[in-house]
């Protein structure tokens, strides 16, 4: 059944995305924490881009980057043999974009509220740079780690015009739920349209309340 | 460590020059690397910031460190094998007591015996499973004192390690300050600008003012008490274990310093009767260095004497002595 497909699809996308933004986003984030560079306000700017774009225009460059036409997506071409326009991959790769900010900015306030001092601490006790992250700057922002697991997933799920503009309508290989839902409501198949966005509903309500509740305990409650 | 009959000190050797805005820090000195040296001045006068800078934690400094000739300079903090007291204890709060003590440790090379060891010098056993959000103030610059030393420094320092505490409190720690340095072999530098610290810990004063180093204040020989009691003129000290009647006037809690100024007398048989007001016994932690001086262990406070021609031999390590005062003279501090 095309719901189910569309269910099992976006938890899908949803799930690669996480990975691969917690990934990209900690180092990045890392850095947004500790530089006075010159260039950080417009790396902030851009990573928050998402944030105040409608979708729709986010979706219209990446579409314009992926087709095959372009460098970008000719490259993918002829490294896959498909385009990235209209398929997994490319869903993906918009996702990440769009999703960024959720992931990034609860990573940078979490690495900002370690501070220089637990580094210094860990530094004169004959840690690396890199071990002392590993094992005290990571563990003590773990809550900012899992919020912004949780943020990206969510969020992730919830999109709808970028993967529009880049995926299509493809049922089994682009149409997620929120796209079948539009597709529900268009063709007066309400009660479809009822199950996916009440479930969403609930998801939502249930994944913020989450958020909430790990922030929302004393900074070292429960450690 | 240096400090043995009539060898010379290994120093700590530094010429460093920092700007942080409009504060410039310009300090050329050479440090012996025995005991405890006060780092000393008015607040903003560069003290923690020449500490950072000889611990490697400011990255824009210019210049060189050599502790005992070896370079230090060019190499990060973690490289330099200090151990680090910060005035706020720093200590990491997602792992308890025991993972902080081993986290310098373990990354050191420093086996569990000589964690143990700290364990009880500084009184820690009854804190190891405690986390350190639970801790007292004082607890924490103990445990973070303990963590510096568990990762087997070469020197500490401590930056206004009791800046923070009630006077009892600092009182309750001074004495494993003293001890942590004298147990363990570990000279410290200490940034402090507290007279009553100075008195009870330093063996010798380094002054810094904005930004410069203003020489060296030797410190008097002296014992450093508490006021147990009050009775009129009189006041009673508590020195360690023992008990001194001074005059002066006073309140129970106080701390006070007994100088020995130099009519004292030191000597290695038991004084019997003899008109000294007070006698007290010593024991030397260290002999006689290149300036002359030998440091002895009374009561567990260090004391620094100079070395008088008259006395005929150098006394060694672990000697028991005897110290005669003829006058009791006594300060506040």
């Amino acid at each position: 059944m095309s719901l189910w497909s569309s269910v099992w699809l976006t938890l899908q996308l949803a799930g690669v995305t996480t990975v691969i933004l917690v990934v990209i986003s900690i180092p990045l984030a890392w850095w947004l924490a500790g530089t006075a560079s010159r260039i950080k306000p417009a790396v902030e700017a851009l990573t928050a881009m998402p944030l105040v774009l409608p979708p729709t225009v986010l979706g219209f460059y990446l579409l314009i980057l992926m087709s095959p036409a372009s460098p970008v997506g000719a490259f993918w071409v002829t490294l896959t043999g498909e385009s990235l326009t209209f398929s997994f991959s490319g869903l993906v790769i918009a996702s990440v974009f769009y999703s960024l900010p959720f992931a990034v900015q609860p990573l940078q306030g979490a690495f900002q509220s370690v501070g220089r001092g637990m580094m210094e601490a860990a530094a004169t006790l004959g840690a690396s740079r890199w071990d002392a992250f590993r094992s005290v700057a990571l563990p003590l922002s773990r809550r900012g780690v899992l919020t912004a697991a949780v943020l990206s997933f969510a969020h992730t799920v919830g999109e709808f015009g970028v993967v529009l503009m880049v995926g299509g309508n493809i049922p089994g290989q682009t149409r997620l739920i929120s796209i079948e839902i539009y597709s529900a409501v268009e063709t007066l198949d309400y009660a479809s349209a009822h199950l996916l966005s009440g479930g969403l509903l609930v998801f939502s309500f249930i994944v913020l309340t989450i958020v909430y509740r790990m922030n929302g305990r004393g900074v070292w409650a429960g450690a | 460590m240096g400090g043995g009959c009539g060898q010379v000190p290994d120093l700590l050797e530094f010429s460093l020059t920092l700007r942080l805005g409009d504060f410039v820090l310009n300090a050329a000195e050479k440090i012996p690397l025995t005991g405890i040296t006060a780092l000393s001045g008015p607040s903003g006068s560069g003290k923690t910031t020449l500490l950072r800078a000889i611990a490697g934690l400011e990255p824009t400094v210019e210049g060189h460190v050599y502790f005992a000739g070896e370079r230090w300079s060019g190499l990060d903090a973690g490289s330099r094998k200090i151990g680090y007291v910060f005035q706020d204890a720093r200590l990491f709060p997602h792992l308890d007591v025991t993972e902080n003590l081993r986290y310098g440790a373990v990354r050191r090379g420093v086996g569990p015996d000589r964690v143990d060891a700290i364990v009880k010098a500084l009184d820690l056993r009854p804190l190891l499973r405690r986390m350190p959000t639970t801790l007292s103030g004082g607890e924490m610059q103990r445990v973070a004192l303990g963590r510096a030393l568990a990762s087997g420094p070469r020197i500490l320092l401590m930056d206004e390690p009791l800046a923070g505490l009630d006077q009892a409190r600092k009182a309750g720690l001074m004495p494993y300050i003293s001890r942590a340095v004298s147990e363990f072999g570990v000279p410290a530098l200490y940034v402090s600008h507290s007279v009553e610290e100075l008195a009870f810990l330093a063996d010798r004063i380094l002054r810094i003012r904005d930004g410069e180093l203003d020489g060296w204040s030797e410190t008097a020989p002296r014992l450093v008490g508490q006021v147990v009691q009050v009775r009129g003129n009189c006041l009673e000290l508590a020195i360690g274990g023992v008990s001194v009647q001074v005059k002066g006037r006073g309140r129970p809690g106080e701390t006070w310093a007994l100088l020995l100024g130099n009519e004292y007398l030191v000597s290695t048989n038991p004084p019997g009767k003899s008109n000294a007001a007070l006698s007290l016994q010593a024991r030397v932690i260290e002999a006689v260095g290149e300036n002359g001086h030998y440091v002895v262990d009374v009561e567990g406070q260090r004391v620094t004497l100079p070395w008088k021609d008259d006395e005929r031999r150098v006394l060694p390590e672990h000697t028991a002595l005897w110290l005669s005062i003829p006058r009791v003279l006594a300060r506040p501090v």
